[in-house]
């Protein structure tokens, strides 16, 4: 790595230059069976140079690749966006617990017995289901390295269990799904053997809901599904450019007081943690929501300085990308939660509440896996229909609790959500 | 060189223990520039080098993934090893379908090469985009984005099959984006080829009115959530044929599943007799097409459905051997880094009689709804976001709404297709699509305008 940095400097540039290797061992099992195993060794190294003020970038996964990548570099720089920053210096970093030596020698047979049982106990539920499983295990090795002096690496493992079905009934498709995911060898199969019985046998009866406004108990997963909007315009570049409306309102309280979120990339067994970001600056905890209050946005260097904010540990070569996010969870279980709820609606599963524009806050889906909630227990599945709901104002106006338990549904730590004033759209027969 | 890829991957081949055993080897050149507001974002050079080996043995697949090229006899020991790891365990019966074993160079044989023209030119295409967008009255910020891919593919199976693809890739969306009073709305004109850089030339027009459209759309009432007739244009006729039908015509998601195969049974009806649905590898040029697919099978043109009625499947070579039927050339990977699996290419709903105004007759109240973001399905359900949309008011197109999100169930809305159009056309975005990890894999779609009955479209009811 040196000789490309000093040859960078030669050539009058800066430089920042990320390594990582991985290898990742996954099993799966479709239809009731084991299916296939899959080994996969990634090399990749990337490199972001600053020359006459302009950022040049440029990727490679060829080994022995790095005169080929400063070259590619050095060129795309003459066109490339003009910065106003330099790449930092050394800085002290947190030293979260990422590297669990139990992943890597958890052995491909254990791996295989996981996912047989869980299979095993999908089978039981019925002759005819579709069971599936997924076992994996990962480690990533991440080198970082810059012309300021700059020289860290870290190794980090994460664990991987999942289960779900699909069942066909007539024109009916039933599927449920989820999983665990840890930096560690963690999981709990009695919560998802759990999970996917009750998604099965609840699941199998439909209930007509007629189309109107509910309370919507957004389990974690469903939850993940709505909150993309608050991070796109958390992102520092879209407030910079002035099409996020959280643009001039730090300070201001845009969210109930029940509603906090952070972002750590120092969480220990936290799967986005990490020491450095990929500009080479430390990753710490920062609220970006404080009790409802907007406190900081997701900055890479060049939105930080024009913003007038301090780096947190979120940049990249081109934009923002969050560590770990948390959202910090209520004091009630989230059982209290439904069974609270008079008449309302469980959602787990959306589909298409991706997509549509982020900057609005409107978030509109389809409810894949959904129940009717009727006093406080759930009732049925509810299809065929699709809620609505503005993030900004709901989280605002109608947040009306926040679960004790959370779940990692990826890059964000979620409690259970409970929404009022959920719009529901449906068929009329 | 090529001839010496040749004899590194049979020389690998012949350690194959496996029933059956094959070797990718890919390198691709990429191109990416991002324009933000005023601002050049991202201007990267991307090298991918790598492979893969897929092995088989008694109903278990193992396969490894790399980078590193230089040890390729080892990569095929480790795939057989764990094929048979498994393949002791589940001592099954799979069989491939039989292919005639092929040896073939497909050149690329382009019209313009995007990976020839010089970066300068592509920047300076790109900034007039930009300036254009930004010009224009209402708009406070731009997104324009660019890729282009430049691939040599090589694959090798134990049956002799010997082919080498030179692949191309081109797309890019210019997006404008207005801003008043905390609400933001944008609009994009897309584009994409797997032939033709030209394809990103001459969009001024189509700028012009994805900049007037994001302007008009931040004075769009919202839509009121409810039960609709709509007419979908051929760019979302394409998306939901894609995702309400193309889905579930996989058949590496029936092929094992005896209830999923009664329900997509040959001979089923599913629609009225006017349609037809096909997918095509040989319709193009379009995006996801080419002479083999990953499994090395030709491409070819599929009927799904034909006069309303199931007569066909996507299939790899393994869906096929299971199902009794002939693989498609469906068998696809997003790159070296996965496994093929049954994948769409062009997914088509074949021209109908009706014309626009047709459909709108008798419309009393409906949407109209053009282009779309992207949608998703899970078999049964779908739903797509629409990127523009306008009420009908008794039979004619009346004001925009915005935030118009459409969902309905598979099997039903095939049946509510009244009308479809004599106006065909082929749509190839740069996105793609997404399934079992591998996302976005480039594909197209091709659809008249077509009228359905009773689609749910989400949003505040009033």
């Amino acid at each position: 790595m040196k000789a490309v940095l000093d040859e960078a400097l030669k050539r009058g540039a800066e430089a920042t230059l990320i390594s990582s290797e991985s290898r990742r061992t996954e099993v799966s099992f479709d239809f009731n069976r084991l299916k296939n195993v899959e080994d996969t060794e990634s090399f990749g190294l990337s490199l972001q140079v600053i020359k006459d003020g302009k950022l040049g970038m440029a990727n490679s996964t060829r080994a022995g690749g790095e005169e080929e990548l400063l070259e590619k570099a050095l060129s795309v720089a003459e066109f490339g966006s003009a910065v106003s920053y330099e790449f930092p210096a050394p800085e002290p970093h947190a030293n979260p617990r990422m590297f669990y030596r139990e992943v890597t020698q958890f052995q491909l047979d254990d791996m295989i017995s996981l996912g047989e049982e869980l299979v095993e106990f999908i089978k039981t539920l019925d002759p005819a289901i579709n069971g599936s499983a997924g076992v994996s295990r990962n480690v990533i090795r991440k080198t970082i390295a810059n012309t300021r002096g700059l020289l860290a690496s870290w190794e980090k493992t994460s664990f991987f269990v999942s289960a779900g079905f699909q069942f066909v009934e007539g024109q009916n498709l039933l599927q449920s799904w989820d999983w665990d995911a840890s930096c560690s060898v963690r999981y709990d199969l009695g919560r998802m053997k759990a999970k996917i019985k009750e998604d099965f046998e609840l699941g199998r009866k439909n209930v007509h809901v007629e189309p109107g406004v509910y309370d919507v108990l957004f389990t974690p997963m469903g939850f993940a599904s709505i909150i993309h909007p608050i991070l796109a315009c958390l992102d520092g570049r879209a407030v910079m450019r002035g099409i996020s409306p959280f643009k001039d309102r730090i300070g201001e309280e845009i969210f109930a007081p029940s509603f906090s979120l952070i972002e750590d990339g120092t969480l220990d067994d936290g799967l986005g943690s990490q020491l450095y970001d990929d500009q080479g600056v430390a990753c710490r905890r920062t609220p970006l929501i404080d009790r409802g209050v907007l406190r900081e946005y997701l900055v890479d260097l060049e939105s930080a300085r024009r913003l007038g904010r301090k780096p947190i540990g979120t940049g990249t070569a081109s934009g923002s990308r969050p560590n770990n996010l948390l959202v910090i969870p209520g004091e009630k279980p989230w059982e209290d939660l439904l069974r609270g709820m008079k008449r309302g609606i469980v959602i787990d599963q959306t589909m298409g509440a991706w997509a549509g524009n982020p900057y609005t806050g409107t978030v509109t889906g389809n409810i894949s896996l959904g129940f009717l909630v009727i006093d406080g227990e759930k009732v049925g599945r509810v299809k065929d229909c699709m809620f609505s709901l503005n993030v900004f104002s709901h989280l605002k106006s109608n947040l009306l609790a926040l679960s004790r338990e959370s779940k990692n549904t990826g890059q964000a730590i979620l409690p259970y959500c409970l929404v009022g004033g959920v719009s529901i759209a449906t068929r009329t027969s | 060189m090529k001839e010496d890829m040749r004899d590194l991957m049979g020389r690998a081949l012949r350690r194959s223990t496996a029933e059956y055993c094959e070797v990718r080897i890919e390198e691709t050149e990429e191109t990416s520039v991002r324009f933000r507001g005023k601002d050049i974002e991202l201007v990267a050079e991307n090298v991918s080098v790598g492979g893969n080996v897929r092995a088989l043995y008694k109903g278990g697949w193992g396969f490894v993934s790399f980078n590193r090229l230089d040890d390729l006899d080892r990569k095929v020991d480790e795939a057989c090893a764990q094929a048979r790891i498994l393949g002791e365990k589940l001592n099954k019966e799979i069989r491939l379908y039989p292919v005639d074993p092929v040896v073939d160079r497909v050149a690329g044989n382009f019209k313009r090469e995007a990976f020839a023209v010089p970066l300068k030119e592509k920047i300076k295409l790109l900034e007039g985009y930009n300036a254009l967008i930004l010009g224009s009255p209402e708009i406070t910020s731009s997104s324009v984005y660019y890729f282009d891919r430049h691939t040599h593919l090589h694959f090798a199976n134990s049956e002799g099959t010997y082919i080498y693809q030179e692949k191309m890739d081109v797309g890019g969306a210019l997006t404008a984006i207005a801003t008043k009073d905390k609400l933001t709305t944008q609009e994009s004109a897309r584009f994409g080829s797997n032939q033709d850089y030209e394809v990103a030339v001459g969009l001024e027009d189509e700028v012009r009115d994805a900049a007037k459209a994001a302007r008009e759309m931040l004075h769009a009432p919202v839509v009121e959530a409810g039960e609709y007739t709509v007419i979908l244009d051929p760019d979302m006729a394409g998306l939901f044929v894609h995702e309400a039908f193309g889905h579930l015509s996989e058949a590496d998601s029936l092929d094992e599943d005896e209830r999923m195969k009664e329900l997509l049974k040959i001979g089923t009806r599913y629609g009225s007799d006017e349609l037809d649905i096909y997918d095509s590898g040989v319709e193009g040029p379009n995006r996801g097409e080419s002479r083999y697919d990953d499994e090395g099978v030709p491409m070819q043109k599929t009927y799904l459905i034909k006069g309303g009625v199931v007569v066909g499947h996507l299939h790899s070579r393994e869906s096929a051997a299971k199902m009794n039927e002939r693989p498609t050339g469906n068998a696809r990977a997003i790159n070296y880094r996965f496994p093929p699996i049954v994948r769409m290419r062009t997914t088509c709903i074949a021209p109908g009689k009706a014309t626009f105004d047709e459909m709108l007759k008798g419309i009393s109240l409906g949407v109209y709804v053009r282009g779309g973001y992207g949608g998703q399905t899970n078999g049964e359900m779908f739903t797509f976001a629409a990127s523009r949309a306008y009420m009908i008011r008794n039979g004619s197109i009346a004001e925009m709404v915005r935030d118009v999100n459409l969902t309905g169930n598979v099997f039903t809305t095939l049946r509510n297709i009244d009308m479809i159009g004599n106006d065909f056309q082929f749509k190839n975005g740069p996105g793609g699509c997404g399934k079992g990890g591998q996302s976005p894999l480039p594909v197209a779609q091709g659809s008249p305008h077509i009228r359905i009955q009773k689609v749910v479209i989400g949003g505040e009811k009033k």
